[in-house]
């Protein structure tokens, strides 16, 4: 059974129409940071460039409160919503963040309608469903020039009716006193009309010009005439002018025509109505579902080597939000986390940073050594366990080395969002910042402390935190020697705990694994045996229960659940103080009980 | 100080505030009861204020002066030192001006009409008033297109904008709440978003600021 709704009264055939590329707007439309907005067969689109030169075409409805998005804000990587200020990213059209929920990832769910978009002959092209290519017109095949589109009150079959007896004179005989009505009546033209277009040649005393007036189907009842020159012509604005004053008489008689003929109702929204609503997969234990490419491999900064992944399938790469990050699979099994790097809209890529460390598992040394510009990897969707708040007035940024990579991601969501911010990069070495060319644009914002001792970095950290305030929030990232003392110097200066957030990228805590205890999983109505030496994780896995993981060393947060009743070991370094002691949240893949039931709600 | 006989709805009131917003001028706002009360049509608003029994008017030290147009030119003349927003030393964008803010005139007759039915039940032919609106719009947005060719921004010649685009602004910015959709006019939807960068802009209710709020 079909759900799409046709108006079988419309004189366009709305199958075939929906399956063709449709001239939506003209680059001159696309000011930067605009949005445009205009309609395709009933469906109200908004049309933005972000700063990357990338064109998006989106229904213009916010998922949320269904306000048109055009009205919104084009910050020039993200789509801003006017009504609640959800942000929506250059190209994926995902959620990045609800100002409403400041200390949530947005689900993957929350993306927008989007639709496939070209470029050709100066125009923006899309379509719901497109079968084939952009009309190939061997008359635009050189230089053009985008006349003025004119919108149109008639159907585009009466359009495209009158534009096969439209006249216009060649652009090199227009000039100042020309005697246009009677130049007019001379000119010889030519035409070849399809369902969508006219190609049109005017010659006259030697002279000739083409032009081809591509219709957009805007719904029953309207439509919009871009026209293209075939030729750049010396005299420009003459030009438009003489095109836009005959194109204008031509519009006059097509609506007087279109008036009298019965009005349609104007097309429904041509879009197929789902019947039932999508089922989302639900990602499983360490999956790694998407396959990149590593586009570019390079040295980021002494030890540190920087990759460039890109998508190997049409889709763009998932969305994802500062603090993000990635497991990577690497040969022998062995998997990885990283962070993305990217700014906001940064959409074609994911940039990571590895540091090679050889006294660690063999992972930084394999990506180091092993692989190489064009290889492919398995990467898994990104997951964010470490959320960037944007409701206070500035945000700390404490990095220690390689734990720059969350870090730089947040600082340039705050750069580029205009909130106040401080990025602090502990290294060794001067040469040990990574992407020192990126961090540039951060000014005096960045704040660099080299070769400090443990001491002298405890004392930095005194100063840094001096001050707490209620508006005002830390993350850090490093080893976890230098989170601890962020925590000691952020703890005694009075910092609240909510307001001071860590990622571990390693668990070195000695993990007890002896008790043994009856597992009760109160949605899915099983109770199991967790035996000494097993983990809450591997029990779920071993059972079937769905459960997402990561780090499986209790530092990423990916595997936590909620606990119902139990006492609990806490042996990650994920949970805050506080989360602790609430005994909410347990990290199934190195914490346990301490009581003989544990009750999760799962 | 200057007095304001100002309703906070109304799109000429709007236009004043507007140009004493961007002159940095202070002012104190009298706040009529336009809707529902209709307070500037009572005997007593006609006897002390405007016996046209319209707003605004300013009452500016003493000096009286009603309708919004001849407002405009009087405040940019008295306290725009630049000369900008009313150029009378170049006539063409003199004439311009002055031709735009008739034309400002014609939307407030058609768009602004519109509204008014809408929002406050105003008795208006709506499809004339939405009719002679799109009319209108279409030889504004044409005009502006053509300027952006030649790298002007506004409707009078000259690297600035004049009282005439501030009066036409309100019109169009809020032409959609009287059923007048605005889709076809892309050279005004960018208009509107260069006017309102111009330093000292303020809204209204129905009209949204540049960029994030």
């Amino acid at each position: 059974m079909s759900a799409t709704r046709t108006n079988p009264s419309a004189n366009v055939d709305v199958a075939h129409a929906l399956q063709r590329w449709h001239p939506i707007a003209t680059q001159y439309d696309l000011e930067p940071r605009s949005l445009f907005r205009t309609k395709l067969l009933g469906h109200e689109l908004v049309v933005w460039r972000a700063d990357d030169g990338f064109v998006n075409v989106w229904e213009n409805r916010c998922l949320h409160r269904g306000v048109r998005l055009s009205i919104g804000t084009n910050d020039g990587a993200e789509l801003i919503c006017r009504y609640h200020a959800w942000r929506y990213s250059n190209r994926t059209a995902g959620c990045t963040y609800i100002p409403a929920h400041p200390a949530d990832s947005p689900a993957r769910t929350i993306t927008n309608k989007t639709f496939p978009v070209t470029n050709r002959y100066g125009l923006v092209w899309s379509s719901q469903d497109p079968q084939g290519q952009v009309p190939e017109l061997s008359v635009l095949d050189g230089d053009t020039l985008g006349l003025r589109n004119l919108p149109v009150n008639a159907p585009v079959g009466l359009v495209l009716k009158h534009l096969a007896t439209h006249t216009f004179l060649p652009s090199d005989v227009l000039a100042p006193g020309l005697d246009v009505v009677a130049e007019l009546a001379a000119v010889e033209m030519s035409a070849e009309v399809s369902t969508y277009s006219a190609t049109l040649r005017a010659r006259l005393a030697g002279n000739e010009s083409s032009a081809v007036f591509f219709v957009q189907p805007v719904d029953a009842n309207r439509a919009v005439i871009r026209p293209v020159l075939g030729e750049a012509p010396f005299n420009t604005v003459a030009v438009l002018r003489h095109h836009a004053a005959v194109l204008a008489d031509l519009v006059r008689d097509i609506e007087r025509a279109a008036a009298d003929i019965e009005s349609r109702p104007a097309l429904p929204s041509a879009l197929e109505v789902p019947l039932e609503l999508p089922t989302v997969a639900v990602a499983v234990g360490r999956s790694a579902p998407l396959r990149v490419s590593v586009r570019r491999k390079w040295a980021a900064a002494a030890g540190i080597t920087a990759f460039e992944l890109v998508s190997h399938a049409p889709d763009p790469l998932p969305t994802f939000q500062p603090g993000a990050h990635i497991d990577v699979h690497l040969p022998g099994g062995m998997v990885r986390q990283y962070s993305i790097t990217n700014g906001p809209g940064e959409t074609d890529c994911y940039r990571i940073a590895v540091k090679r460390d050889p006294a660690s598992r063999g992972g930084s040394v394999a990506l180091h050594d092993s692989v190489h510009q064009g290889d492919e990897l398995q990467i898994s969707e990104p997951r964010n366990s470490f959320p960037l708040r944007r409701n206070v007035s500035h945000t700390v940024l404490i990095a220690g080395g390689i734990g720059a990579t969350p870090l730089i991601a947040m600082a340039k969501a705050l750069h580029t969002n205009g909130l106040g911010f401080d990025l602090h990069c502990f290294v060794s070495q001067a040469d040990q910042l990574a992407f020192r060319d990126q961090l540039a644009e951060f000014g005096d914002q960045l704040h660099e402390h080299v070769g400090l001792s443990p001491q002298e970095t405890g004392e930095q950290l005194s100063v840094l935190l001096a001050e707490p305030s209620a508006n005002k929030q830390v993350y850090a990232c490093g080893p976890p020697p230098m989170l601890d003392a962020v925590r000691a110097v952020s703890s005694d200066q009075g910092w609240p705990a909510d307001a001071v957030h860590f990622e571990y990228f390693k668990n070195t805590t000695e993990l007890e694994q002896g008790s043994s205890f009856v597992l009760e999983l109160a949605r899915s109505g099983l109770t199991l045996d967790v035996p000494s030496g097993a983990t809450v994780l591997e029990v779920l896995r071993e059972n079937d229960v769905p459960i997402v993981s990561s780090c499986e060393q209790g530092a990423c947060g990916t595997c936590a659940a909620t606990v119902l009743e139990g006492d609990l070991l806490h042996q990650d370094v994920y949970l805050n103080p506080t989360e602790r002691a609430a005994g909410h949240t347990i990290l199934t893949c190195v914490s346990r009980a301490t009581s003989n039931r544990l009750v999760l709600d799962l | 100080m200057i007095k304001l006989y100002d309703y906070v709805l109304s799109a000429n009131c709007y236009k004043i505030r507007l140009l004493l917003s961007m002159l940095d001028v202070d002012y104190d706002s009298v706040l009529v009861d336009f809707y529902p009360g209709r307070e500037h049509q009572t005997e007593q608003f006609r006897r002390d204020v405007n016996p046209l029994g319209h707003i605004p008017v300013i009452d500016d030290d003493g000096f009286v002066m009603r309708d919004a147009h001849a407002i405009l030119i009087y405040l940019a003349a008295r306290y725009d030192s630049t000369g900008q927003w009313y150029p009378v030393s170049d006539p063409r964008q003199l004439g311009e001006t002055a031709q735009w803010l008739t034309f400002a005139d014609g939307t407030t007759n058609t768009a602004s009409a519109a509204r008014l039915h809408v929002n406050m039940g105003y008795d208006f032919d709506i499809d004339a008033a939405r009719a002679g609106a799109h009319e209108l719009f279409r030889v504004a947005d044409e005009h502006l297109w053509f300027r952006e060719r030649q790298g002007e921004s506004w409707l009078a010649p000259g690297d600035h904008p004049t009282i005439a685009d501030l009066a036409v602004f309100p019109d169009v910015a809020m032409a959609e709440e009287g059923g007048v959709e605005m889709l076809d006019y892309p050279a005004l939807a960018r208009w509107i978003e260069r006017f309102k960068q111009v330093p000292g802009f303020i809204v209204m209710p129905g009209v949204f600021p540049y960029g994030v709020s």
